[in-house]
């Protein structure tokens, strides 16, 4: 049995070691169009910040993959897949025969359309190269402006400030980590992130980047305009479902998947940033990894569901904690809200209960208890006897 | 209470509070919730929010 997977982010390279885990047999090959090994995204923050070396960057070392037999085709983009005869073609025309497909092509970030987003000094991050090409222009260009205000442009804005850029950050929404925070979060958010010296625009959709050949600067829709020599777009991703939808198969955001991370053709699978499950393009580390799983043990034959993840991210900025687990928007007065702020402290922590169990919770300020409430969130604890007493600093989990 | 092991979902390492972390001073017995904030996964380094629970 041969099992080939479409690309060697997080959901190829762990439903490959899955399938390995699982399987002694089966044969595993990975083809990728990246020029490297597998790295986790988050370290691509911590390399642009210059905090780690680039050896530090990638999850495994070369020798894993060949104790593992993961073969790892790197440059060798697939072209097309032709289901019928259960192929892909890598490049020129060079078939591949496979018994079971992994489709884990991931995603691309996405550019609003703006004027001016081809010029010299515009950039995206998402791959090693993406964040080399940056660190580059950051050499002599050091008045830098983030398009968009969700954690990726955050931790981005953190990150080059680091390595010595005036940064300026600007959000369409009229408040940071739209999805992650509720109105209170997001100025308390704002006001820590101004005070370390970055500047924020709230409510600000951008109408171009204006300049001769290169970036010099940014205007908003209705006349404002800021000055800058290097932007970066951080505006969501958009999943990559090109190879799916010339090869036939579902598609629509994402490619259409099933709970058992099936295709419409029942032996192609997907995962991972490509994929749409149950109406929604999940984009997260988590949900990525637990659904490389579910691929690789549907595909040796026995049968796992994927039931969703719940999502928990957290923001790192040095000195800030910004947590927001789950559901943390609910309509007026349909959940009920517990909070707790100390604004001289910089923490404010929320939660959203329904009959005693915690479906969302935002924590800022602090990281402690994070752990104990993802837990509790995840295991559908009742915590009705304490709904109140667990926002406090000391309150220990434990009893939970 | 068992000590629970919790997964690095960037790479797949699972914590087992009963070994620890001994080569980054992290003692056995240390429960994942009591590492410290800076404390990253040794096999790929990611942070601690990118952990889950092994269910």
């Amino acid at each position: 049995m041969r099992t080939i997977i479409v690309g060697n982010g997080l959901a190829g390279v762990i439903s490959a070691k899955n399938l390995r885990d699982l399987d002694k047999d089966v044969e595993i090959d990975i083809f990728a169009s990246e020029r490297y090994h597998y790295y986790p995204r988050p370290n691509l923050i911590e390399f642009l910040a210059g905090n780690i070396p680039l050896e530090r960057l990638f999850a495994f070392p070369k020798k894993w993959y060949e104790e593992q037999e993961i073969r790892v085709h790197l440059e060798n983009s697939v072209t097309k897949i032709v289901p019928e005869a259960k192929q892909v073609e890598i490049e020129e025309g060079r078939t591949e025969d496979y018994d079971a497909l992994i489709l884990a092509t991931g995603a691309f970030p996405s550019i609003p359309p703006f004027k001016g987003a081809d010029k010299r000094g515009v950039f995206t991050l998402r791959t090693l190269e993406d964040t080399y090409e940056i660190i580059d222009y950051l050499e002599d260009h050091k008045k830098v402006v983030l398009i968009g205000g969700g954690l990726l442009g955050l931790e981005i804005a953190r990150a080059v400030k680091s390595r010595g850029a005036e940064v300026e950050v600007v959000e369409f929404f009229d408040r940071l980590l739209p999805r992650q925070l509720d109105q209170q979060g997001a100025s308390l958010l704002k006001a820590q992130i101004e005070e370390m010296g970055i500047k924020v625009h709230l409510g600000k959709a951008t109408e171009g980047i204006v300049g001769q050949d290169s970036v010099e600067g940014l205007t908003f829709k209705g006349g404002e305009s800021i000055q800058a020599d290097l932007a970066i777009v951080a505006a969501g991703i958009k999943p990559e479902i090109g190879l799916a939808q010339k090869a036939g198969l579902e598609t629509d955001r994402g490619i259409v998947v099933n709970e058992f991370l099936q295709t419409s053709a029942p032996h192609i699978y997907a995962a991972g940033d490509s994929i749409q499950y149950n109406g929604r393009i999940w984009g997260i580390i988590p949900a990525s990894f637990d659904q490389a799983r579910v691929a690789a043990v549907n595909i040796l034959g026995q049968q796992k569901k994927y039931g969703g993840t719940i999502p928990s991210n957290t923001l790192k900025v040095v000195g800030l904690y910004v947590t927001s687990i789950g559901q943390v928007n609910p309509e007026e007065g349909t959940l009920e809200e517990i909070r707790l702020e100390k604004k001289e402290e910089g923490i404010y922590k929320k939660i959203v209960c329904q009959e005693g169990m915690i479906l969302g919770a935002i924590w800022m300020g602090t990281r402690k208890g994070v752990d104990g409430l993802n837990r509790l969130i995840s295991q559908k604890v009742n915590v009705e006897k304490w709904k109140n007493a667990l926002l406090e600093d000391d309150f220990d989990f434990s009893v939970l | 209470m068992e000590m629970e092991k919790w997964e690095c979902t960037a790479c797949g390492y699972v914590y087992d509070p009963e070994e620890g972390d001994p080569d980054h001073g992290i003692a056995p017995g240390t429960p994942f919730e009591d590492l410290p904030e800076d404390w990253v996964c040794p096999q790929c380094g990611v942070g601690k929010e990118f952990f889950q629970k092994v269910s």
